[in-house]
């Protein structure tokens, strides 16, 4: 027998074993959850429950004071600086998941119904700007926005306005905008992913059996899309609630939102006893919204297939 | 027949024993013993060779190998690095960074140990110092600090000095901030921190057109001096009283919806500055001077009446370094004439050594190289805070107001 098949006819030996098969197949993305996530996250857990010394070591002796301090003030903690920036988030996070749903789905819509090289472009101008690094758009948007950014000025170029108009200025409209061009792609792929393959022949028989525009929409549309929305408005939410860079940018400053209060404790204080704490609502935020969507979604529908 | 079902002969004959006899015969012997001498050499070579490469990669990313310094700085200290690398036959590897608390809470997540030099603000120093983070200087080596100006020498000793009568840090270049204005649109004035808490100004109505530092020390710290508060500035530390600090968070609340926005980053700030986003900013004086150097008139920078914050960056080396003393031979580098002047071009911001001006032209000198050292006695030294989490729980809620 020569090299070749002795090395082969060992391997085989060394692979025939069922738990060795297993520990092939799932083994490096067993590594990677164990290191890369499920590591981390059981970090920020416990030290969410600890605190650092003065010498900014990390003290072992549980204690809720982490959490105690976030909602800390001198009213109710509904009246605490933490509640309002987590509100703030949460607001900003749904606003951009159903503006970004009410653009991608006609879009979806229209892109299911394409063919050829309409279907080609669609989707190519919707995916180019994916292949920007995003914090080049940001700063496509640090130039649109402003007193005199590119929006203001051209309206006022063009007699529109007297003056620069507050909603074009910085602040949780801009941070919206530019969080919706970020994950736009994310909710359109998703919807779009449900909505292929569908007949739509069901709409033109719903339509002549006499159902109305609203009830075709309500009884046919949404429960085949349904999946897709709901992954789509994870994957926009998600990202949303716990942004940094576009805040930064875009709301200079003046908007604080939970990711910025996280990043703020660790770089000024090294606080990372807070800092935990802080993140665990934003785990906890996944959790329930995940939570929900799988009331009415199964794991496989994740992705809107 | 064997129990598993293979050809008993073929096994055999798999096994060398080519006629089935039980015996291997002496070609076929021959034959696996070079294989086995050629598998075992290709083993030992790629062991061998498996082991060099981790070894050298060990040796790669170990903190200050004899031939690789590695600083976390600012930016502009990459620019002047490559002459020190051939002066002194090594090699640096500069990473940016953006602010000393960021230096400061990366070195403390464990990375002191991959970085032999930081250079963060020094009213970080003694955090660095008290985390067991840093080396006191080696006077031996950094023979270029007894050039420096007094006043930074005298500051470093009161604020990070040792018990054995040194330092933790070596002094950089420095520089201050006030507030930068349009003199096209703004006339000339005597400067006040209150411009920038008035709705308008002499006319020229600022609403929206006025732009705050964005970290609390330097924001709340001018809000401080505007207030009448400057006593909290004598000590070794900053010392404000809670009623002092619920007047300023107060005080900078009203102000936000009259701003621009909250600003930290220099060229983020240039760029809002030449788009006409704002009319004031509080802001460095290193900003500016780019904005002049790019030849922009109309900016002009103020020190304010009530005092302006000065600020010097120190050089601090790795307890964790293996190699200190190249450590330090380029720190002394980095304040020597030639290369500090080569700083204070890239960082429009001057040397905290004086002999660097002699390096730098007269309009260089002009613009950022020579400071009346009288001036520079008329600054507020940024200093540690006594109470900063109370300071940071204050910013918090204004930037969320």
């Amino acid at each position: 027998m020569n090299t070749l098949s002795r090395i082969q006819s060992r391997l085989l030996r060394t692979v025939r074993s069922r738990w060795r098969q297993l520990g092939i197949a799932i083994g490096p993305s067993l590594i990677y959850l164990l290191l890369l996530l499920l590591a981390p996250v059981t970090f920020i857990i416990t030290v969410s429950f600890l605190q650092v010394n003065d010498s900014y070591q990390i003290v072992l002796e549980p204690t809720l004071e982490n959490y105690n301090s976030l909602f800390s003030s001198e009213g109710p903690f509904w009246e605490s600086t933490f509640f309002s920036v987590v509100m703030e988030s949460l607001t900003i996070a749904v606003l951009t998941t159903v503006i970004t749903l009410v653009l991608a789905f006609p879009l979806a819509y229209h892109l299911s119904k394409a063919e050829g090289a309409v279907f080609q472009l669609m989707l190519v101008m919707v995916l180019l700007p994916f292949f920007t690094v995003y914090l080049v758009r940001v700063y496509s948007w640090l130039l649109m926005f402003g007193q005199n950014g590119v929006i203001n000025t051209t309206l006022m170029a063009f007699g529109l306005t007297s003056g620069p108009i507050e909603l074009f200025n910085y602040g949780v409209p801009a941070i919206i905008v530019g969080l919706i061009h970020a994950f736009f792609p994310y909710m359109l792929l998703s919807v779009y992913a449900s909505l292929d393959g569908f007949n739509f022949s069901l709409i033109d028989a719903a339509r002549d059996l006499g159902a109305g525009r609203i009830e075709t929409f309500r009884d046919i549309v949404v429960p085949i899309t349904l999946p897709g929305v709901i992954s789509g408005c994870l994957f926009v939410f998600v990202p949303s609630f716990g942004a940094f860079i576009t805040p930064v940018f875009l709301g200079q400053g003046k908007v604080l939102m939970i990711g910025q209060l996280i990043e703020s404790r660790i770089s000024s204080l090294y606080a990372i006893d807070t800092a935990s704490a802080i993140a665990m609502f934003i785990i906890l935020a996944i959790v329930i919204a995940f939570g929900l969507a799988f009331r009415y979604i199964d794991v496989e529908n994740l992705g809107g297939v | 027949m064997p129990v598993d079902g293979t050809d008993d002969k073929a096994v055999r004959t798999a096994n060398g024993d080519s006629n089935g006899s039980g015996k291997k015969t002496d070609q076929h012997e021959a034959d696996s013993s070079r294989f086995a001498n050629s598998r075992r050499s290709m083993l030992k070579a790629v062991g061998a060779s498996g082991t060099a490469g981790l070894l050298s990669g060990c040796l790669w990313m170990g903190s200050g190998s004899a031939s690789t310094i590695n600083i976390l700085t600012w930016e502009e200290y990459g620019d002047v690095t490559d002459g020190i690398a051939d002066d002194l036959d090594i090699d640096i590897q500069v990473t940016s960074s953006t602010s000393g608390a960021d230096m400061f809470s990366t070195w403390n997540a464990g990375e002191y140990e991959q970085y032999d030099i930081a250079v963060p603000d020094n009213n970080y120093v003694q955090r660095f110092a008290d985390a067991d983070l840093i080396e006191p200087v080696n006077r031996d080596i950094v023979t270029n600090y007894e050039n420096i100006y007094d006043n930074f020498s005298n500051l470093s000793r009161n604020q990070f000095g040792t018990s054995e009568n040194n330092v933790w840090g070596t002094p950089m270049r420095f520089g201050w901030n006030g507030y930068s204005y349009d003199s096209r649109t703004i006339p000339d004035h005597e400067a006040s921190w209150s411009v920038l808490f008035e709705d308008s100004f002499d006319g020229v109505d600022l609403d929206g057109e006025i732009v705050m530092y964005d970290g609390h020390y330097k924001a709340m710290s001018a809000t401080a001096l505007y207030l009448g508060y400057e006593d909290a500035f004598e000590g070794e530390e900053v010392t404000l009283s809670s009623e002092q600090m619920e007047e300023v968070k107060q005080t900078l609340i009203e102000q936000k919806p009259r701003l621009q926005g909250y600003i930290a980053e220099d060229p983020t700030y240039i760029q809002g500055f030449n788009q006409g986003n704002f009319l004031i900013g509080h802001s460095g004086r290193n900003e500016i001077v780019e904005m002049w150097s790019d030849g922009a008139d109309w900016p002009v920078m103020t020190a304010p009446r009530e005092g302006a914050l000065a600020w010097f960056e120190v050089a601090v080396v790795s307890s964790a370094s293996d190699s200190k003393e190249t450590a330090w031979e380029v720190v002394n580098e980095f304040i020597s004439p030639e290369y500090g002047a080569s700083l204070a071009q890239a960082g429009f911001s001057p040397s905290v050594n004086p002999d660097t001006q002699e390096e730098l032209s007269d309009e260089e000198n002009e613009l950022f190289g020579s400071v009346d050292p009288e001036m520079i006695d008329s600054f507020i030294p940024f200093k540690s805070v006594s109470n900063e989490d109370a300071w940071l729980e204050a910013w918090e809620e204004i930037k969320a107001a």
